[in-house]
């Protein structure tokens, strides 16, 4: 790629490489408010945008970083397409890049793949501003390192992306809302109940003492399912999971607000409710629990129990980032994650500290 | 101090390597062997011949006993070359340098089931026929399925697949978590039961698939899927490769959860016919079909499939519901390397391992197909056409020559014939010692990348070395 807008990053990256000056990437900046505190100097990568190539019968897209979200979502659309992970934009400026780096997934996580699971392969500038491309367009690809996978989540930590094949999948045929009065204890029951049937799952949401199923898929396998979970119909349709997944619904709204923080606890479906302080909501069968709390609570608890079930917790929107907004990593994984690190970015001025303090 | 295990083609210091030779003998007794007989058997894995004699085969039995062996080696600059059953085909186990062969046979533990989570964490040497007999009666089941009975450990090394991936995905996508030794001798753990893996970088994806050159998994979390409750398979014939490959993808465009779709050309079902006596059928190119899910859903998608496979001038299908009926048509799928060789006694066989942009692969296995007949080789193939993988087993007389050349000269082209299409050398075998070569052409500068990551996290080059990304 001879594109001037990447000669123009690459000199910019060795700049900041020989002056130690940090650089901080920024698609739409619709996530700006995720991950530690951006610092350094503003590199935008919304010039670098426009799809690349695109054939629905591959089922694989390519495109540029700083492409917006909404215009692949559009493109796929009138393909009978979709991003089955339902990445969340979090503002209308969102990119792909950003979606990649952020490694965020929506309501249809658990049983579409996460966005991890669908790259397919980026093309990205390293700390030295070199130009790599890792993986390719293909289903299936065991050629070496497993680097594209890498870059997912990173939070721009370790590379530039500059361009992303991801897979997509047809749009299902039909789609079923149901919902069912109970509480959380209950519904975690139900959900892990579920899982192991084929009730064509695609997302669920228990808030409010009542947990809402979204089934997708053919339409009798869809309508067999609804038949099995019982409940009624949801009035308000798919809505709900377009709210979850831009966190507009009331529960983010409250959780945003003044004062509050808002935590994202991934664990094992299985972990069972607990009163953790605030309220929940619970997604992704159980996988993952919002909870919004104080401010000022202390994490550690949280961590501690999260990280009993087998998982983490993040610190999603508010509160005091100065603590960590990451599940801190032991010694030896600190290790490993700062030679990679300084293995794709020597001087360490991509997006400094965003993911950890250091790295 | 021994110096590190830079240069190529450099073993290692003959003093400290007789000094971890004895420590392991003393230390694990018969659990150590270095008899010639055993260190054959862990000199090659399957494929091309192209043996390398580790100087020592040890058999841990815990995490703990993995990482002192390597510490030891790493003290030492000792190479540590994992081994599982010996499955694979791409030279991944051959001790090129001498050193400690690490086989992790004994570490057949399943840890943990857990039903409701849909996971279980088994040791590295659980094989896949031991992990679906653990979990018959639990409703659960382990999608992958490489030809071999491999182990889980080995299979997630090389980020294995087979014939379920269109629907269940691949190793990449099943494993939630690892228990690795670093090449320094700790013991860590990545990814977790959590759906989304770890905070931080994705350590587990980037060990999966490196062939043991970045550390030894020992413990692997895997993702287990409720067994469906009703399963069909069906066979379709058609005139021709194109109209099967078109098939496949007008279901792949139309989201129907197919479980499995595999590709046999007419070589590969005229050897299946003769080997596994399916004799209703005939030497035509051939799918094999399998549909997973609810009563309702399987028919539907069968329904789909049967009038998508019509209007692409296939057969009729002919159905395999009863349980026994279906194994019989996935035993001779599976054995089709065997039935490949069966062909012509006495040749020996290795397979590639192509895969392409869906769109390109009618073409990539014509062109393929008429590479072969000038070379004159009998090569059947297999695909696994969802993905757009395809195999060959290339026969050859391995007492000639010349036949040799040309049967490494057909598969070098069709390495190059599925890059240049826009796809990859390698699908699923990866790429151990055969195709280094291959991987500098289809990736570039990025190896050079790859080789700075193996660098920073296996400083002295004693992970498995000379495989993947050489130092």
């Amino acid at each position: 790629m001879t594109d001037a807008v990447v000669l123009g990053w690459q000199q910019r990256i060795r700049d900041a490489a020989a002056s130690g000056r940090p650089l901080r990437i920024r698609g739409g900046g619709s996530k700006d408010f995720y991950g530690q505190e951006p610092v350094g100097e503003l590199l935008d990568t919304t010039p670098l945008a426009g799809i690349v190539d695109y054939d629905p019968t591959e089922l694989v897209l390519t495109a540029r970083a700083g492409t917006p979200l909404a215009e692949v979502e559009r493109v796929l659309a009138d393909a009978g397409q979709m991003l089955a992970f339902e990445p969340p934009h979090f503002g209308p400026g969102a990119t792909l890049g950003g979606t990649v780096a952020a490694g965020l997934s929506g309501p249809r996580r658990p049983y579409a793949g996460a966005v991890r699971d669908l790259v397919l392969g980026t093309r990205i500038l390293d700390g030295r501003g070199t130009e790599l491309a890792f993986g390719g367009r293909v289903m299936k690809n065991v050629a070496g390192f497993d680097v594209a996978r890498l870059m997912t989540g990173a939070l721009g930590t370790l590379g530039v992306l500059l361009e992303i094949s991801l897979k997509c999948q047809p749009l299902p045929k039909a789609v079923t809302v149901r919902v069912l009065e109970c509480g959380a204890a209950e519904s975690l029951r139900l959900t892990c109940g579920w899982a192991a049937q084929p009730l064509s799952l695609a997302g669920t949401c228990h808030v409010d003492g009542r947990l809402v199923v979204r089934l997708a898929g053919a339409a009798p396998a869809v309508a067999a399912a609804a038949a099995r979970i019982g409940g009624s119909a949801w009035p308000e349709g798919d809505a709900l999971f377009a709210s979850l997944r831009e966190q507009t619904h009331p529960f983010f709204a409250a959780a945003g607000g003044p004062g509050r923080a808002l935590w994202r606890l991934a664990v094992k479906p299985t972990a069972p409710y607990a009163d953790l302080g605030g309220a929940q909501l619970i997604e992704w069968g159980g996988a993952l629990r919002w909870l919004d709390l104080d401010a000022g609570a202390d994490p550690q608890p949280l961590r501690a129990w999260a990280a009993s079930h087998g998982g983490h917790a993040t610190l999603f929107r508010g509160g005091d980032k100065a603590a960590g907004v990451f599940q801190p990593l032991d010694e030896t994984l600190l290790g490993l994650h700062r030679r990679l690190k300084a293995n794709f970015d020597p001087q360490g001025i991509l997006n400094r500290g965003r993911l950890y303090p250091g790295l | 101090m021994p110096p590190t295990l830079s240069a190529r083609g450099v073993r290692p210091d003959a003093r400290a390597l007789a000094d971890v030779v004895t420590r392991l003998t003393q230390d694990y007794g018969e659990r150590a062997a270095t008899t010639r007989a055993i260190r054959d058997q862990h000199s090659h894995g399957e494929g091309m011949a192209d043996a390398a004699l580790p100087d020592v085969v040890v058999f841990p039995q815990s995490n703990d006993e993995v990482a002192a062996i390597v510490r030891l080696c790493h003290a030492a600059r000792v190479p540590v070359i994992p081994f599982g059953v010996g499955t694979s085909l791409e030279g991944h186990v051959a001790a090129l340098y001498g050193g400690v062969c690490l086989d992790l046979s004994q570490m057949t533990q399943v840890l943990e089931v857990n039903a409701a989570d849909l996971d279980c964490r088994v040791q590295a040497g659980v094989t896949r026929e031991q992990l679906d007999a653990e979990l018959k009666g639990t409703g659960l089941f382990f999608p992958i399925d490489p030809g071999a009975n491999a182990t889980l450990g080995g299979m997630a090394a090389t980020r294995a697949s087979g014939t379920n991936a269109v629907r269940y995905g691949t190793m990449r996508e099943n494993v939630l978590g690892l228990t690795v030794v670093t090449a320094e001798g700790r013991v860590i753990r990545t990814g977790g039961r959590a759906r989304k893996s770890s905070a931080g970088y994705d350590l587990t994806r980037l060990i999966v698939g490196a062939e043991g050159t970045l550390g030894v998994i020992t413990e692997i979390q895997l993702r287990l899927y409720g067994v469906p409750e009703a399963i069909s398979a069906a066979v379709c014939q058609f005139a021709d490769l194109e109209g099967a490959v078109d098939a496949v993808i007008l279901a792949m465009q139309h989201g129907i959860p197919v479980a499995r779709i595999e590709l046999l050309d007419d070589v590969q079902m005229d050897a299946c016919i003769r080997y596994s006596k399916l004799d209703e059928f005939a030497v035509l190119p051939t799918l094999f079909f399998e549909f997973h899910g609810s009563a309702a859903a399987v028919a539907e998608q069968a329904g789909q499939m049967q009038a998508i496979a019509a209007a692409h001038g296939g057969s009729a299908f002919r159905w395999a519901t009863r349980p026994e009926d279906r194994n019989r048509l996935w035993k001779a799928r599976h054995a089709a390397y065997y039935a490949g060789m069966a062909l012509l006694p006495g040749r020996q066989g290795f397979a590639t391992d192509a895969c392409v942009p869906i769109s390109r692969l009618a073409d990539c296995i014509v062109e393929t197909k008429a590479d072969i007949a000038i070379t004159g080789l009998t090569a059947p193939i297999v695909g696994h056409v969802g993905d757009g993988n395809f195999h060959l087993v290339i026969l050859f007389d391995p007492t000639d020559p010349a036949e040799r050349a040309a049967a490494e000269g057909l598969a070098h082209r069709v390495s190059l014939r599925a890059i240049r299409m826009g796809g990859t050398c390698t699908g699923e075998h990866g790429i151990g010692t055969h195709k280094l070569d291959v991987l500098a052409l289809e990736h570039g500068d990025a190896v050079e990348t790859m080789r700075t990551i193996k660098r920073a996290l296996d400083p002295h080059n004693i992970m498995n070395p000379g495989k993947t990304v050489p130092l």
